[in-house]
């Protein structure tokens, strides 16, 4: 059955029209990462999604059901749950947050301390059941808005970038248990991030908007394997040259057509090969380092080679010991490559 | 010096021995402006949260006449509700011309503006996220006012505080549509100042130590529900 469907939808900013999705679907129990850069859009499926904003055109269809306007949107509305990326707890305890939530969705008063504290307890912050939310950090303050949207038992669930102002331990914590709580495969989620890692762990398939538009919509191996244009991988961290830039045996070895406008470089197709790892066809070279990036545990040489630039991942604990204006052996694993 | 001991030996006497216009005019006082400071929060309230959530043309205008709404001179107030409430006036035919009904209406009308902007400003100051999570949590358009109104509780006690102070504080708009009836419409502020120009000095003072007093345990009790909320 399909959760959640978007057909042909429009939203308007003001003048702007900011989005413009004609199909996609999340299915019961299937886990969906929206993915993109700032002002791609993301926020704004997802506030469509949840019925908190108005289309300009199109429609957003529920369990089959087609989302309208007054009491049927909010017996709609009912069926989900929200998490944002401020947490957004009401001025009251971590409990009472919950048993609000439950209130709302007419839970009897007798089972909602119970429901409450079962959700507290199974996100790991019964202790704070009585805290008052300015007193939380903010990885408690996300695990108890997770407590309460996890309580009211909903169908579909959104996530609107839940983690991304946590520290990275609180944050893979976090997405692990999110994890494990989507895993019973009884509620949907239509999953907004920025971080390909979070949306490879969590999701079953992923939607890539740039600029408004949902330009790819495929399972995570496929949209990170074979991005459906040049933009899409380049939001992905390939480095976008032209053919003619690489060594002819790069085009040679991917087998680049001799018509390709385009080519993008997987960032993980690109190796040292300091320890002379052997890849079948590989190509092999030098290439000089031109910057030294990294973030979120992982590191980026930025690598001139020739005519064009690329990049290669690294482990960030790696990536210390080059020095911009260096010259790295490098390996180029074809299978990385995809053109246009 | 004189003038000023034998003033508040006065009033100390009128005070101990219980007075009772004194008290009268204390428990009118008291029952005028807690009805003034209701009706005003009957009105203030639900007008600042609409002009804060409501989106329509012209919003910010009425904002800022909300805002403005704030420094309504008290006399000012008073004549628009005495050429209202004039025999001859629109509202006439109500009779409600010197009574405490009108002093009610007139302090309302002193006291709402500045409810209303307290409420919007309290109301928009609300972090954005929070309106969408309460939607999203599944509330109707009433759960949502409500609980709106209880997350920016701490200000709206604080409209209504400025909205007590402004109508037990206020004297013109009181004397032009209440005169000072004794028995009737007379006021702690409009007694004091009847006493005043009778040269009752000690007389106006225990009706101003009266009326400070009744300020503090008013402002006391507020501060006290405002704790409590805070805490909760």
């Amino acid at each position: 059955m399909i959760a959640l469907a978007f057909r042909d939808i429009r939203v308007r900013r003001g003048p702007r029209e900011v989005l413009r999705v004609p199909v996609l679907n999340v299915a019961q129990g299937e886990t969906i990462a929206v993915l993109g850069p700032n002002g791609a859009g993301k926020s704004t499926l997802l506030l469509a999604g949840a019925l908190l904003l108005d289309l300009a055109a199109g429609d957003i269809a529920l369990f089959g059901e087609r989302a309208l306007d007054g009491r049927s949107r909010l017996r709609q509305r009912r069926l989900t749950a929200t998490v944002f990326q401020e947490s957004a707890l009401l001025d009251m305890s971590a409990r009472r947050n919950i048993e609000t939530a439950l209130a709302l969705h007419s839970v009897p008063r007798a089972d909602r301390r119970g429901r409450a504290d079962q959700w507290l307890s199974r996100l790991g912050v019964a202790h704070l059941a009585n805290a008052s939310p300015h007193t939380l950090s903010g990885g408690e303050a996300q695990r108890v808005a997770l407590a309460r949207a996890f309580a009211i038992q909903p169908r579909l669930l959104f996530l609107d970038e839940p983690f991304s102002s946590l520290d990275p331990g609180t944050r893979a914590e976090l997405v692990g248990e999110l994890r494990s709580l989507l895993a019973d495969g009884s509620t949907a989620a239509l999953f907004v991030t920025h971080d390909l890692s979070e949306a490879q762990l969590l999701a079953d398939r992923v939607a890539v908007l740039l600029d408004g538009d949902l330009a790819q919509h495929d399972t995570v191996e496929v949209v990170w394997s074979r991005p459906a244009s040049p933009a899409v991988a380049a939001f992905l961290g390939y480095a976008l040259v032209e053919p003619t830039q690489l060594p002819a045996a790069v085009t040679e070895a991917a087998s680049i057509p001799a018509n390709a406008g385009t080519v993008a470089i997987r960032p993980t197709a690109v190796r040292l090969s300091i320890d002379r790892t052997e890849i079948g066809s590989a190509y092999r070279g030098d290439a000089s380092i031109v910057a030294v990036q990294g973030a979120h545990g992982r590191g980026r040489l930025l690598l001139d080679l020739g005519e064009a630039r690329i990049a290669a991942e690294l482990p960030v604990e790696e990536i210390r010991s080059f020095k911009v204006g260096g010259i790295v052996k490098i390996e180029i694993d074809p299978g990385g490559l995809v053109s246009w | 010096m004189d003038l000023i001991v034998d003033a508040v030996a006065e009033a100390w006497r009128l005070l101990r021995t219980g007075d009772n216009d004194i008290y009268g005019i204390t428990l009118r006082t008291a029952a005028i402006t807690g009805t003034s400071t209701l009706v005003a929060l009957l009105i203030g309230l639900p007008l600042g949260l609409g002009l804060a959530l409501a989106r329509f043309p012209g919003q910010r205008s009425f904002i800022a006449l909300a805002n403005a709404g704030t420094g309504t001179p008290p006399v000012v107030a008073g004549l628009l509700v005495s050429i209202m409430l004039w025999r001859s006036g629109p509202l006439g035919g109500l009779g409600l011309i010197y009574t405490p009904a009108a002093i009610v209406i007139a302090q309302a009308l002193i006291a709402a503006p500045l409810i209303v902007a307290i409420t919007a400003a309290a109301v928009m100051a609300l972090p954005p996220a929070l309106h969408l999570q309460i939607r999203a949590m599944g509330a109707n358009q009433r759960q949502y006012l409500w609980l709106i109104a209880r997350e920016a509780r701490l200000p709206l006690l604080v409209a209504i505080m400025a909205g007590f102070g402004a109508v037990v504080s206020e004297v013109g708009a009181s004397m032009m549509v209440g005169g000072t009836l004794a028995g009737e419409t007379r006021v702690l502020t409009t007694a004091a100042v009847l006493e005043v120009s009778k040269g009752q000095f000690g007389s106006a003072l225990a009706l101003g130590f009266i009326l400070l007093a009744f300020i503090l345990v008013i402002a006391a009790a507020l501060t006290i529900v405002q704790q409590r909320a805070r805490r909760r």
